[in-house]
């Protein structure tokens, strides 16, 4: 059986699949959209009862994350338009985008290319390369001169821009308008229909701008006192998918117009957040939704979200697991969690 | 700069290529090199003539030499003994 890309989000895919006894003829027909909507879950012990805080797992997403929605469309938009046949797709990706690319050219026999800053987690290139991708790993001040931190962007560029690119067709996640529309045709309308129209702020990280830029657009539209709220890490930070605005270029899809605040949460805050999720909520979530709640947690002591006084709910964007962390969280645990060596313990005479 | 008289152990062509992608191939190579062996680089991107020189340094790598001969650029790069 043989489904093109673009069936994805034609009528195609709800011809065999029955939702309700959730059996489907294709991984893609579980994409998301608004008649199968991906989890909002509240969270119950970290913040205050009377805050009315939601986290959105993109992470039950068919390939693992948010950026489904956005690989998708854009693999969608270059069929449409022709650009894809024969090509090989280049992407430039911290890891999520080239997943769920790499898994939708796997099921067109589509090769593609992932260019991934070094800093990845070793589980995300693994499992490209699993997908069949070709992974290259790329230093983030590869080309110091014009694109500071921003190596894989630009070595993913200058693939499609030399002599023989014209093989090569580059999705361009942070150009590429279909991302932003992924998320003002899916996310938005499924949060707004999940809320029941009762969401007062919305939270997303920094990235490719695609999440914040959509939704944004689509509640705004909804009403325009809902707050917008963007998360940016550090200059340096260890929180994959999040780009700091500070050392890399504001991606051209970016509509600042959407977003009233931008908090600045660091790497330890967004660390030990993710900690207390896994803990106390016992949502297995990636750093990035941990930066996403420390974040939320800021608005709620400064008094910009919903409490006891303003009803009305907040909604976080939780973009992806832990799983493909695990090597992250290990360096940060230590020790914690092993059993005591009791040797070391007579030696030390205690 | 000029050509430096130096044994070459392996030469990357990268002409038509533009930059960052010469910059990341050579990196290739020279992580395979052995210490003091020579990178023969030729590229046809005039940008190469600040990222080359950049990455040597970034690297630890020798740069022997720098040919610019208008339309390509020629580099002698000597893989460094601390990596």
């Amino acid at each position: 059986m043989t489904i093109s890309i673009s069936n994805t989000l034609n009528t195609d895919r709800h011809l065999s699949a029955d939702r309700r006894l959730r059996r489907f003829e294709d991984i893609r027909q579980l994409l998301p959209d608004i008649d199968n909507p991906s989890p909002l879950v509240r969270v119950n012990r970290i913040v205050p009862s009377a805050s009315q805080v939601f986290l959105k797992l993109e992470w039950f997403n068919p390939f693992g994350s948010i950026k489904d929605r956005a690989a998708a469309y854009l693999l969608s938009g270059l069929e449409e338009r022709g650009a894809l046949a024969g090509r090989r797709l280049v992407e430039a990706s911290s890891g999520n985008t080239a997943i769920a690319l790499a898994a939708l050219a796997a099921l067109t026999d589509t090769p593609i290319i992932i260019t991934i800053p070094e800093g990845v987690p070793e589980e995300k290139k693994v499992l490209l390369r699993m997908l069949g991708a070709e992974v290259w790993p790329t230093p983030d001040d590869l080309c110091p001169v014009d694109n500071p931190r921003d190596g894989a962007i630009a070595l993913a560029r200058s693939i499609v821009e030399s002599d023989g690119g014209e093989g090569y067709v580059w999705p361009d996640q942070y150009s590429n308008p279909d991302n932003v529309r992924a998320h003002y045709e899916t996310t938005g309308p499924e949060i707004w229909r999940q809320t029941e129209g009762q969401i007062r702020t919305f939270v997303a990280g920094f990235g490719t701008c695609g999440t914040i830029s959509g939704v944004g657009r689509y509640l705004k539209e909804r009403d325009p006192s809902i707050l917008v709220v963007g998360v940016e890490p550090q200059p340096g930070h260890r929180l994959p998918g999040l780009k700091s605005f500070r050392e890399a270029k504001t991606p051209a899809i970016f509509d600042r117009e959407v977003v009233d605040e931008v908090i600045q949460v660091d790497d330890e805050p967004a660390y030990a957040m993710t900690k207390r999720l896994f803990r106390e909520e016992a949502l297995m979530v990636g750093p990035s939704t941990g930066a996403v709640l420390e974040a939320i947690t800021r608005l709620i002591s400064l008094g910009l979200v919903s409490g006891l006084d303003s009803p009305g709910l907040t909604v976080g964007i939780s973009p992806d697991s832990g799983f493909k962390y695990t090597s992250f969280f290990a360096a940060g645990l230590g020790e914690e969690g092993l059993p005591e060596d009791e040797s070391r313990k007579t030696e030390d005479g205690r | 700069m000029t050509t430096p008289i130096q044994e070459v152990t392996e030469t990357l062509d990268t002409s038509g290529l533009l930059c960052p992608l010469p910059v990341y191939k050579a990196g290739l190579v020279l992580s395979r090199l052995a210490p003091g062996e020579v990178l023969h680089l030729i590229t046809t991107d005039p940008g190469a003539l600040e990222d080359i020189p950049a990455l040597a340094r970034q690297r630890g790598d020798a740069l022997l030499g720098v040919d610019n001969q208008g339309s390509r650029q020629l580099f002698w790069i000597e893989k460094g003994s601390q990596q």
